[in-house]
C-alpha cells in the first residue's frame, strides 16, 4: 500500500511544482505588482497602495471592455451551445458518410485562431461586400468590421464558426453515452422525436451541457487572438476585450502595474462567474 | 463534474487569466548565452542587432554581411521580431537588451531610455557627423540635453499624389489648405475618389494627424499640455474640423480598408492622393511599377511657408549600458554610419538620411527636396503623446462619430488619466 502511495506522489508532486511555478508564481506576483506604480521595464518603483484599482474604477475604458466582453461571451456561448448540439445531433444519426462529415465539422479546430481571423478578414473587406452590393443592401455592402456598432457581431460569426467544432465533439460522444435500449423503449411507447429530445436525449447529456457551457464562456471572456485578428480592438475601443486591454495597455502603453491591477480584478470576476455557473447548471443536473 | 472537481476548475480557469500578466518569471539565463566571456583574441564576439522595421531587414542583412565579412572577429545578427517594440519592452523588463538596437524615435524609446538602459552619445565623436536638426529633435522628444542613441535615417510624412492623375484633371499641386480642398473637390466633382483613406487601421489615421496637430499649433503644445497652461478642448478646434473635412474626400467605406489594401487601390488609381509617408512609396511602386507618384509637403494651413515637411528618425541606432561588447558594437555602428552604407540603406528604403553629406536623390522625392534644404522639417505630434492613451483609437472613434466636442474632452481627459497614473 506504502509503495503505491509513493507512485502517486511521483506523479504529482513533479506537476505541482511545475504548476505552481509556471502558473501560481507568476499570479502571486501579478497581484503584488498591482500595488506598484511599475512600467513594465523601469530599474525602480513605488508602492501606491490601492490607486491603480481606484483608478480603474473611474477608467471608462475598462468598463467599456467590460461590456464589450459580456456580451460577446453571452452570445457566443449561447450560438455555440445550440448549433453544435444541433450539428452532433445530425452526425450522430444513421447517415450517410458520417465519419466524413465529422471530419469536415471538426476541421475549424484545427485552424490557428489567427489564420482563420486574417481569412475572415480578407473576407469582411473584400468578398462580403461585393455579396451585398448585388444583393442592394447598402449595410450588407460596407465592411461590417470598420463599423463601430456592428464590428462586435463580425467577431462573434467567426468564433462561432471556429468554437462549434470542439463543443460539436463533446456533444458526439455525450450521445453515445446514452443507452440505446431507452430509445427503443420510447419507440414502443409511441414517443414522438420532440418527446425523446427533451425527456431522454438532453436530460442525459447534462454533465456535457454543463461544461460546454462553462468552457464556452471561458473562452469567450477571454477573447484576445481573433480581436487582434480581425480588429485590433477597433473601431475606436468598441471590440476591446478585457484581455486585450489588458495586454495593449499594459506591453504597448508601459502601464504595467496599472493593468496587473485590472487583471487582478478580472481574475475574481472570472472565479464568481465560473463558481456561479457550475453551482447553478450542476444543480440541474442532480434533479436528474 | 462532482463536487471535489469544482474548486479545482474555478481556480485553473480563473489563473490563467492572471498567469498572463506575469511576464518576468521565466528564464532570463537563456539570451544571455552569447554574451559569454570578454574580447580574446581568436574567440569570436557575438553581437546581436535588434532592429524593429520589417522593411528594412533585406537591407540590413546586405549589411551586416558585409560587415561581418570585413570583421571576422566579430559576427552580428539581426533580430527582427514581429511588434518590435513590445518585445523590446518585455526584454527591458528581463534586463535583457540586445547590444545594437535599432527602432525608431518613439515614446517607447522615450520611455525606455528615461530608465537609462542606453548608452550616453552626448560626447561620442559617434554624433559628430549627425544632422543637427535630428539631434535637436532627439533632444526635444526626449526633454533632456542626454544624447542616448543616434540618429540614423529619417522619414518624410506628407501627401503622396498620381501625376497622371493630376495632369489628366488639369490640376497643380496645392500649396495651401484652401487649394487642398479645391483640388479634392475637384477630383469629387467628376466622380473620383481625392483620397484613399485606409482607417480600419487606426494608426493611418494619425499620418493626417500628425500633420495637422504639427503644422497648426506645434509640438511645443504638448510640454504646455504637461505644465497646464492649455487643453486640447481651446486648442484643437481647427485640427479636429480638418480632420473631420478630409473624410469627405475619401473612398466608400472608409473604415472598412486597411493599409495593405490602400497601398493597392491606390496604386491601381483608385485616387489621386494618399496621406502616407514616403514608407509606403516601395509597397505602392511593388503593386504597380509603372505608376508615376510625386509628394509634397501637407498643406495643413493658408499660409504655405507655414507647411513643413512632418519628418521624424525612422531609425536611431543605440546600444545597451551593460553590455559586455561596447567596442564591438560600437564599431559595428560606425560602419552603418559610413557615407556609402546610408546611400544604400537610403535608396533601398525610400529613406532620408540623418547623417551630412548624403543627400536623397530619387525624382520621387522632388516635392520633398525644398523643404529639406531649407530645414523646414517638423516632428510627429504623436511622438510626443504616451502612447498609453491610444490616440488612434481616440481618433478614430471621432472620425466615425463625428462629435468634434465629445472629441476635445476625450483627448483631455484620457491625457489626464494617463498622467495620473504615473
Amino acid at each position: 500500500m506504502a509503495k503505491r502511495r509513493v507512485a502517486f506522489y511521483l506523479m504529482t508532486i513533479p506537476a505541482l511544482l511545475l504548476f505552481f511555478a509556471f502558473h501560481t508564481f507568476p499570479a502571486l506576483q501579478g497581484i503584488y505588482y498591482s500595488f506598484t506604480n511599475w512600467d513594465g521595464f523601469s530599474d525602480s518603483f513605488d508602492y501606491v497602495g490601492f490607486k491603480n484599482f481606484v483608478n480603474i474604477f473611474q477608467d471608462e475604458n475598462v468598463l467599456n471592455s467590460y461590456v464589450f466582453t459580456f456580451k460577446y461571451a453571452i452570445l457566443t456561448t449561447i450560438l455555440i451551445n445550440i448549433i453544435s448540439l444541433l450539428i452532433a445531433l445530425g452526425l450522430n444519426a444513421k447517415i450517410k458518410a458520417k465519419n466524413f462529415f465529422r471530419g469536415v465539422y471538426f476541421l475549424p479546430n484545427i485552424l490557428s485562431v489567427l489564420i482563420v481571423g486574417f481569412i475572415f478578414n480578407y473576407l469582411f473587406a473584400n468578398v462580403f461586400p461585393i455579396w451585398g452590393e448585388k444583393l442592394g443592401s447598402e449595410f450588407l455592402s460596407q465592411n461590417i468590421l470598420g463599423n463601430s456598432d456592428w464590428a462586435w457581431i463580425g467577431i462573434v460569426i467567426v468564433a462561432v464558426w471556429q468554437g462549434i467544432a470542439y463543443n460539436t465533439i463533446l456533444y458526439l460522444a455525450g450521445l453515445q453515452t446514452i443507452p440505446h435500449d431507452l430509445y427503443e423503449a420510447s419507440n414502443l411507447d409511441g414517443a414522438s422525436r420532440w418527446r425523446e429530445f427533451w425527456s431522454i436525449t438532453f436530460p442525459m447529456l447534462a454533465s456535457f451541457f454543463t461544461i460546454n457551457m462553462v468552457l464556452a464562456m471561458k473562452g469567450g471572456l477571454m477573447v484576445f487572438d481573433q480581436i487582434v485578428a480581425l480588429t485590433g480592438g477597433g473601431p475606436g475601443r468598441s471590440t476591446q476585450s478585457i484581455a486585450h486591454l489588458i495586454y495593449t495597455g499594459g506591453f504597448q502603453g508601459g502601464e504595467f502595474a496599472y493593468q496587473s491591477a485590472n487583471a487582478v480584478i478580472y481574475f475574481i470576476v472570472i472565479v464568481v462567474i465560473s463558481a456561479l455557473q457550475l453551482k447553478f447548471l450542476q444543480k440541474r443536473e442532480m434533479d436528474l | 463534474m462532482k463536487k471535489t472537481i469544482k474548486p479545482v476548475v474555478v481556480s485553473v480557469l480563473a489563473m490563467s487569466v492572471l498567469s498572463a500578466c506575469g511576464s518576468n518569471s521565466g528564464s532570463n539565463a537563456a539570451d544571455n548565452s552569447t554574451n559569454s566571456g570578454g574580447n580574446t583574441s581568436g574567440e569570436k564576439v557575438k553581437i546581436e542587432f535588434f532592429q524593429g522595421k520589417a522593411e528594412a531587414k533585406a537591407t540590413f542583412d546586405k549589411l551586416v554581411a558585409k560587415f561581418n565579412e570585413a570583421n571576422p572577429n566579430i559576427v552580428v545578427s539581426q533580430v527582427n521580431p514581429p511588434d518590435a517594440e513590445t518585445v523590446l519592452k518585455t526584454r527591458a523588463a528581463k534586463k535583457d537588451i540586445p547590444d545594437v538596437v535599432g527602432m525608431g524615435a518613439t515614446d517607447t524609446y522615450k520611455t525606455l531610455s528615461a530608465s537609462g538602459l542606453f548608452e550616453d552619445f552626448t560626447a561620442d565623436p559617434l554624433a559628430k557627423n549627425i544632422q543637427p536638426a535630428y539631434v535637436q529633435m532627439m533632444k526635444d522628444l526626449t526633454g533632456t540635453d542626454t544624447l542616448n542613441a543616434l540618429p540614423f535615417s529619417s522619414n518624410a510624412s506628407g501627401v503622396i499624389y498620381n501625376k497622371a492623375m493630376f495632369a489628366e484633371a488639369g490640376v497643380t499641386v496645392p500649396t495651401t489648405w484652401d487649394e487642398f480642398i479645391a483640388v479634392a473637390q475637384k477630383f469629387k466633382d467628376s466622380g473620383k475618389n481625392a483620397f484613399y483613406l485606409t482607417f480600419k487601421d487606426a494608426w493611418t489615421t494619425l499620418t493626417p494627424f500628425n500633420s495637422l496637430a504639427t503644422l497648426i499649433k506645434g509640438n511645443d503644445f504638448f510640454k504646455e499640455r504637461t505644465a497646464g497652461t492649455v487643453t486640447f478642448a481651446d486648442s484643437y478646434n481647427e485640427v479636429a474640423e480638418k480632420l473631420l473635412k478630409l473624410t469627405e474626400y475619401g473612398q466608400k467605406d472608409i473604415f472598412g480598408k486597411n493599409y495593405n489594401d490602400g497601398n493597392t487601390a491606390f496604386a491601381k488609381g483608385e485616387s489621386a492622393m494618399y496621406l502616407q509617408g514616403v514608407w509606403a512609396i516601395p509597397e505602392i511602386v511593388k503593386a504597380n511599377p509603372s505608376i508615376e507618384l510625386g509628394v509634397f509637403p501637407f498643406p495643413a494651413t493658408s499660409d504655405a511657408a507655414d507647411n513643413k515637411v512632418i519628418s521624424g528618425v525612422d531609425t536611431l541606432l543605440t546600444i545597451s549600458k551593460n553590455t559586455k561588447h561596447k567596442e564591438e558594437a560600437k564599431k559595428f555602428i560606425d560602419f552603418l554610419l559610413q557615407p556609402e552604407n546610408v546611400t544604400l540603406y537610403i535608396n533601398e528604403q525610400k529613406a532620408f538620411p540623418a547623417i551630412q553629406g548624403v543627400t536623397q536623390d530619387d525624382p520621387t522625392m522632388d516635392g520633398f527636396k525644398e523643404a529639406f534644404a531649407a530645414g523646414k522639417l517638423a516632428d510627429f505630434a504623436d511622438h510626443y503623446i504616451p502612447s498609453a492613451m491610444k490616440v488612434e483609437t481616440i481618433n478614430q472613434a471621432f472620425l466615425q462619430k463625428k462629435d468634434i466636442n465629445a472629441y476635445l474632452k476625450q483627448l483631455d481627459t484620457e491625457w489626464d488619466k494617463v498622467a495620473d497614473r504615473k
